[in-house]
This record gives C-alpha cells, structure tokens and sequence, in this order.
C-alpha cells in the first residue's frame, strides 16, 4: 500500500537573475508514487526548479521541501532522499561501469558489503548487468542513460528526479526507458521527469504539470489536462468515397459552428471539423449527413492528446491569455481533490495505457 | 595559400577569440615595459653600448621564453578539438588532402605567431634605439631563431594534437615536449662537458636542438655562465639545421596521420581478466604483476572515495602504469648511481648530485601540472561536478581526496629516483645534511607546483586553458627565475639573483647540493619560507574556491 502523503512540496518558489525571473511563484505537491511529467519550453523554468529541488540552486524566496526536509536548510538531508540524473551523463574515463557505481555508492557512504550488493540490484532494476564491466565513456547514449538511472538509485532516495531521460534515445532505448521508468513507480519511488517528447511523456505519466515562462499554467492528471485544455472537439467524418466529399462538406458547414474549420481530405475520403456542440446536437449533424445521402463509414471524435494541449495553453500565454490559461488550470487541480497547484497519484490506467 | 578554406577559418576563428587578442596586447605591453624599465634615466651616455647590450640580452631570453610558452597554446588543441566536435570527419571527406589540410592550420598558427612577433617589434625598435645592438648579427638572427622556434613547436603541437583524444591530454604533450625541446635536451650536456665519453658527444649534438644555444651565442653570452653550451659552430645555423629537421619530420609525421584512421577506433569491449582462462590469467599476473584488466574490489572503509576514483580514471594513475613509471626512474636513478661510482672522480658528487636534483625537477614540472590541472576544471568540463555536489562529501574533503591522490603519485615517483642519493652519501657522507635539505627543498616545490596547478584549476570550466595556465605560471616563475640566472654577471647582480633564485625550490637544492653555477647562492631557508607561505595561501584560496563552487547558486 503505498503512502499518498505529498512528498515533494514546493511553495511560491521564485528564482531571479537579475531582472530576469526564471520562476515566478511556483505552488506545486507531488504525492509519493506518482509519475510527473514536467513539460515546458527551453528556458521555462523546468531546469531551474529542479536544480532548486535537488539543492543545486537557491531560490530567491519561497521553499520547496522533500519529505519535509527543506531544500536550502536542509541540503543534506535532501541529497540522500533524491536521485538525480541531469541532461548530462557525468562521465569518468577510464572507469568501468561497477568502478563509477562503486564510487558513487561509497561517496552515499554505502558500506562496502552493502555496496556491492547494491550496485548489483540496481544494475538488475536498470538492465545494465551485462555491462558492468565496460568503460563508462564507451558505452552508448541509451546505456549511459541507463547507468544514470543506476547511479540515481544506490542511495535508495525516496524522489527520483530525471532532467530529458528519453533524450536523445533510438526508438528501441526509448521504449526500453519507458518500461526502467514503469518499473521504478511500481517499487514505490516518486519521479519527476522532464521532456520534450510529450507522446513519450504521456505514455508514463500519470500526472502532468506545464510550466511556461517560470509559472504554472496547468497541472493535473493527464486526463483533465488534455480535457481542459481542448478548445474544440475534433470530429472526424469518413466517407465511403471521395466523391461524397462536397456534398458531406456543404452539410456540414451548414450545421456545424465552425465553418471555417470544415477540412476536407479526398485522398482518405475524411472531413474533419471542429466543433462545440454536444454529443445530442452531433447526432442532429450525422442525422443531417444521412439524410443528405452521403455514406458515412465511421463518425469519430479524434481523442486530443497532451501535445495538443500543451501547445493550447503555450500558445494562449504566447497570445497573451494567461489568465485564462491560469483560470483553467485551477479548476483542473480542483477536479483532482486537492488544493490548487496540486498533483495526486493518478490511476493505474494512464500507465496501463 | 590564403585560399585555402582552412587557413583562413583557423586564423579568423583564432584572432576572435578574446584570449588571442589578450595575448596579443599583454606581450606587446610585457616588452613595452621592459624596455621602459632599463631604458636609461641619467645624463650620462654609454658610448661603448654596455648598457643596450644587457637590456638585448634579457629582451632576447625574455622573448624565446615568451615563444615557448605561447605559440604551443592554440595549435596543441587544433586538431584534436577537431576531433572531439566532429568537424574533422568533415575535413577528411572534404575534396581536401590531409597536406592542405595541414597545411592550413601550420600557416594559420604561425600567421598568429607572425603577429605575435610583429607585437615586439616597437620594443626591438626602441631596443636597437639605445645603440650598440647590431641589426645584422643580432636582431634578425634573434628572430630568424625566434621563427625557427615557433615553426618546430607549432609542428610538434600538431603532432601531438592528432595523437591525443582529449584537449588537456594534447595542451600536457605539447608542453612536455616543448619542456623537453627547449631544456631537458641542454642538461646532459651541461653535466657531461669535458669528459671524454660517447655520452658525452650524443649530448653536445642534442643540446642543438633547443633554441636556447643559439639564443646565447647571439647576446654574446657564449662563455658567461653558459658552460660551453654553445657549440664551436654557428649556434643559429646549428639550430636551424637540428630545427628544420626535426620540423620537417613532425610535420610528415603529422600528414601520415591525418587520415580517416584518426576517427576508426572501436569501443572497448570492457573485457575483464577475471572472466578468461586460468592460463591467461597466470600469464597476464606474470606479466603485468598488476593486471589492469581485473575486477576490482570496492572501495574501502576508511579510504577517501575521492582519491580512488581520481587513480582509477586517471590514465596513468592506474598501478599497472605507475609501476613502469616507478621502474623507469628507478631503473635511470640506479644507472646514474652507477655513472657515479665509477666517475664520480672525473665528475664530481656534486655533479651527478646536480643531475639527480635536475632529473627530479624536471619529473615534477612534467607530472605536476599535468596531475593536478584537471583535478577539478575535467570534473566541471565533464558534467560531473554537478554529480559530486549532489553525494553528501565535503568540500574539505573532495579537495582533500583530490590533492592525495596526485601527493602519492609524486611521491612514489620521486621515491623510486632516491637510490642515486643513496650511493652519493656512501661516497661522500658529508653530504649527507645537504641531501636532506634537497629532498626538503623538492618536497616544498612538489606541493607547491600540485597546489599552484590545483587552484588554477578550481577557477576554469574546462581543462585545456587550465592546464596551459599552470605550466605556464609554474614556468614563468621557475623558468623565469634561471633566466634570470643565466644573466647572472650581466646585466643581473649577485642580489637580484638571489632574490629571484629564492622564489625557485629547484634552484636552492641545486645550490645546496653545490651544483657548479649555484653554489655561490644561499637560499635556505629563505626558499623554503617563501615557497611554504605560497603554498599555504593558494591551499587557502583553493579550499574556498571549492567550497564556493560547491554551494548552490
């Protein structure tokens, strides 16, 4: 049974340099076990809130606690209960992959019997076994990512946070990933994990937080985002053949509310469209197109994904529609019971899927 | 020449950057300064020239040094950087042959030593101003040796820097070999003048490899304080013959390997003695006594981590490496031993003491910086600073960790060179004290060069300029220090050398143990105060640096 009591808490967090202000008042908690995907642009203030958490960086005011020790005060306390794996490996030449482990785990003051057990369970947690006795700078970017996480693990810490783990990775390394990172929640660790393949994201996660320009846009699981965030829904209309393609778009640009958002597709014998209505007044524009004799195959709406919904609350801000951007966010953290700025561990379902 | 693509975007790229320009201006201000330092203030005129005489001299040594130390910065990491960013994978499948390749970045290095040079030349003006310096034999001749200088440590620094995998390892061959080029190659002949032997002939011909010679039979400075270490020949046509030569053959050298070979080296495997047959492993613990290819055990319990792991990813800090580092000086100590015994009439103590006390200077300028230079600017290059500032070790104790690891290496190394000291005291046991004071005196200049070279490091973010500033620091102030002494009679009095002697922990052993040239000169204990005072101050300012660096931002 695993403890659902926030493990990481970061209150009105602001980090400046200068004029600049790379974080702007950041309220966020993570409950243990979760999987939170981290998503912003470059130079959102995903790095710098992490470098914070992981008492690397000091913030300008506000805290940010893990496991209730203080990430300033209490910096030492901090490094044993948080792993670490920045964008950068970190290498040592001419050390082997048990030498590098051995290392770290004697720097975490891990005895040496305890140790060599240690770096024996995470090499197996990791899939790195095989390796262990190839140097560090020889191995590829998928393997030292993989002995990163290794690395991360030996001090057992409770929080796990990885800066863009899938960076970089074949298609193979990536799924290969995804399944050490799977892993990983189910021995009850919490992960923060930073990237910028959202589909990748989306497919481990079962909590999302978006940052842009050092604040909060949204956070949630990733069922309420992508919901939320989803300004129109997408409804695909397939046809049996192209040449019903006029008529099938002339039906709908009369019935739909968005005309202008009528695409049509010869080529896939599709027409797309975008639409506010509910599903009872959809049904009045399929009852249309029948009526209109086009031979509709399938009437669908296409499923918005986090991409979709990054993009919408990025983009918003970019247009200068923060505050809606923000006034939406708040209602998502209140559908997940808890306060504003919240994350609670989300349903096996997310990453079952 | 200038069309080809290379010479220009090397040249271009090179006079951009802020440290080309900060080198520029510092040396035409450096030679500026000097001149105005000994340009003369009094009414009365030195008809017979005396005076500009000495001021050419410094100005002259001043300059080759100035060569030495700047030209190998920017060509030793020319190709190697190439290397490493992927940009000579490019060049090499470029319609472009390996020749104009080369040729691009040689024109391009010495189109900035041209310009290096063209900086002195309002000095040299003003030098040949004060009268009694001819243009002819002196000033032309001073750079035409000055060219050659430049063209054989640039070729030397392309050598290595196709050689090398890493820019600091390229920045440490280039200025070991430029170390051994301009000095080393001089010591054997400076201790084996007038004997008689083969070896002594092999070393009056590999004294004409270095600059220096010529450089002395140009001042005029052949028979003062030189020990003969001119040549009864022409000194700058000598040179430039041993020069050109040795040029010639780095730059083929170079050319033979700039090909896709460079790039072709497969991963290690990572194969481990312990997985092998029982016959492979007796034959490899027969053969190496240390296997560098078996399992290793963790880290003990009282060991600081740190120091492990700077041995084991350091390339010859593994003990298979430092055992034939161990047995080379051990095997040259005990060949000097026994040069001693049996010539120690023909030689002298003092001689073969001279030689030792040489032999280990040299081995701590060589290794020091080369140790200590990366110890935390690789770890900041590599990223994994960041990884040590997350484990819960100390700043006291990273440095500390740091600092041992680099002390036993030098400390084994200057171990295994002791035995010659040893049979100096048999033969002579007066000299007993004497020895004491120079194992003193290296000692001190061992940590000193460790804790200069260390705290230049705690102050870079990647290792290349870190470790061209140590050996740069370290030889401007002991380099600089014995040019300073081949002045000695002009234009530097007895006091001046003295004064710039006692910053030189080499200098006050070779005059304890009575070297001929510094026995005159009582540098103990001023030495060791001074040396001791600066070494704790840079522990103090490299422990903070660390710590500062260690906190969060």
């Amino acid at each position: 049974m695993v403890d659902q009591a926030p493990v990481v808490e970061i209150s009105d967090l602001t980090k400046r340099y200068g004029e600049f202000t790379a974080l702007d008042s950041l309220t966020l908690t993570v409950d243990r076990g979760t999987i939170l995907g981290f998503i912003g642009h470059n130079g959102a203030g995903k790095t710098t809130t992490i470098r914070i958490l992981v008492g690397l960086a000091r913030p300008t005011s506000g805290t940010a606690l893990i496991a209730g020790a203080d990430c300033v005060r209490q910096a030492r306390k901090v490094k044993h209960l948080v792993g670490y794996m920045p964008d950068r490996f970190g290498s040592y030449s001419n050390m082997r992959v048990r030498e590098y482990l051995d290392f770290f785990g004697a720097a975490f003051g891990i005895k040496r019997r305890v140790r060599s057990q240690r770096i024996d369970e995470v090499l197996d947690v990791t899939g790195s076994r095989y390796m262990q006795d190839r140097y560090v700078e020889a191995l590829s970017h998928g393997m030292q990512q993989r002995i990163g996480i290794a690395r991360t693990l030996l001090h057992q810490p409770e929080v796990l946070i990885l800066d863009e783990p899938a960076n970089g990775l074949d298609p193979q390394a990536r799924i290969e990933m995804r399944e050490i990172l799977l892993r990983l929640a189910d021995l009850g660790k919490t992960l923060i994990v930073t990237s910028h393949i959202l589909p990748e994201l989306a497919r481990i996660c079962n909590q999302v937080a978006i940052l842009h320009r050092g604040k909060l846009q949204a956070c949630g699981s990733l069922e309420e985002v992508t919901r939320q965030f989803q300004q129109n829904r997408m409804i695909e209309v397939e046809l049996v053949g192209a040449e019903e393609i006029d008529r099938a778009v002339a039906v709908l640009s009369e019935h739909s509310d968005a005309t202008g958002d009528v695409v049509p597709s010869p080529a896939e014998s599709i027409v797309r469209f975008r639409t506010e209505k509910r599903d009872t007044e959809l049904g009045n524009v399929l009852a249309a197109l029948v009526s209109a004799n086009v031979r509709v195959t399938q009437f669908r709406e296409v499923a918005s994904d986090l991409e979709e919904a990054y993009l919408t609350v990025t983009r918003g801000e970019d247009n200068g529609s923060s505050r809606e951007a923000v006034a939406a966010a708040e209602p998502v953290a209140a559908a997940g019971g808890v306060t504003a700025g919240s994350v609670t561990a989300g349903s096996e379902a997310a990453r079952a899927e | 020449m200038l069309s080809n693509p290379v010479v220009s975007r090397e040249l271009l790229g090179l006079l951009r950057t802020r440290r080309s320009i900060a080198i520029l201006a510092a040396v035409a201000v450096a030679f500026s300064l000097l001149i105005i330092a000994r340009w003369p203030s009094d009414g009365v005129v030195d008809l017979s020239g005396a005076t500009s005489r000495d001021v050419f001299r410094v100005f002259a040594y001043s300059l080759t040094a100035a060569v030495a130390l700047l030209v190998p910065v920017f060509p030793s990491t020319s190709i190697v950087q190439e290397k490493q960013t992927g940009t000579l994978a490019l060049l090499l499948n470029s319609p472009m042959g390996p020749v104009s390749i080369y040729l691009g970045k040689l024109i391009a290095a010495l189109g900035f030593v041209l310009l290096l040079l063209s900086a002195t030349l309002p000095a040299t003006a003003a030098c040949f101003t004060l009268g009694g310096v001819s243009l002819f034999d002196e000033v032309l001749p001073l750079y035409l040796v000055l060219a050659i200088t430049s063209v054989l440590f640039t070729t030397w620094s392309l050598l290595v820097s196709t050689a090398a995998m890493t820019t600091d390892g390229a920045v440490r061959g280039t200025f070991g070999g430029v170390l051994v080029l301009f000095l080393l190659v001089l010591l054997p002949h400076y201790f084996l003048d007038g004997s008689e032997s083969s070896l002594a002939g092999i070393a009056a011909i590999l004294r004409n490899v270095s600059p220096v010679p010529a450089i002395m039979d140009i001042v005029g400075h052949a028979d003062v304080g030189s020990r003969q270490l001119v040549s009864q020949n022409s000194g700058v046509a000598t040179f430039a013959l041993f020069g050109g030569m040795l040029s010639l053959l780095f730059a083929g050298m170079t050319v033979g390997r700039l090909n896709q070979t460079l790039l072709d080296r497969a991963r290690s495997q990572g194969n481990v003695t312990d997985d092998r047959a029982a016959g492979v492993r007796v034959f490899r613990r027969l053969m190496f006594l240390i296997d560098p290819q078996r399992r290793k055990t963790g880290i003990g319990p009282l060991t600081n981590p740190v120091m492990v792991k700077e041995f084991r990813s350091r390339q010859f800090g593994r003990l298979h490496w430092l055992l034939r580092i161990v047995g080379g000086c051990a095997i040259v100590s005990l060949g000097l031993a026994f040069a001693a015994t049996l010539g120690s009439e023909e030689w002298g103590v003092e001689t073969i003491g001279g030689i030792i006390v040489s032999m280990q200077a040299a081995l701590i300028v060589l290794f020091t910086p080369s140790l200590a230079s990366g110890l935390i600017s690789s770890e900041r290059e590599s990223g994994s600073w960041e990884l040590l500032r997350m484990t819960p070790l100390s700043a006291s104790r990273i440095v500390r960790g740091k600092l041992l690891s680099v002390v036993w290496t030098l400390l084994i190394l200057l171990m295994a060179s002791l035995p010659g000291y040893g049979v100096m005291i048999w033969i002579k046991p007066i000299l007993e004290e004497q020895i004491i004071q120079v194992l003193i005196c290296l000692a001190i200049g061992a940590v000193f060069a460790m804790l200069l070279s260390a705290t230049v490091s705690s102050f870079f973010v990647r290792t290349a300029p870190a470790t061209v500033a140590s050996y740069s620091i370290l030889l401007f102030l002991w380099a600089g220090s014995l040019l300073v002494w081949l002045g000695r009679d002009a234009p530097f009095g007895y006091s001046a050398v003295q004064t710039a002697l006692s910053i030189n922990p080499m200098a006050a052993a070779l005059s304890v143990i009575g070297t001929p040239g510094f026995e005159s000169y009582n540098l103990i204990p001023v030495n060791w105060w001074v040396t001791g005072i600066a070494s704790g101050f840079l522990l103090v300012v490299l422990l903070i640096q660390t710590w500062r660096i260690t906190k969060p931002e």
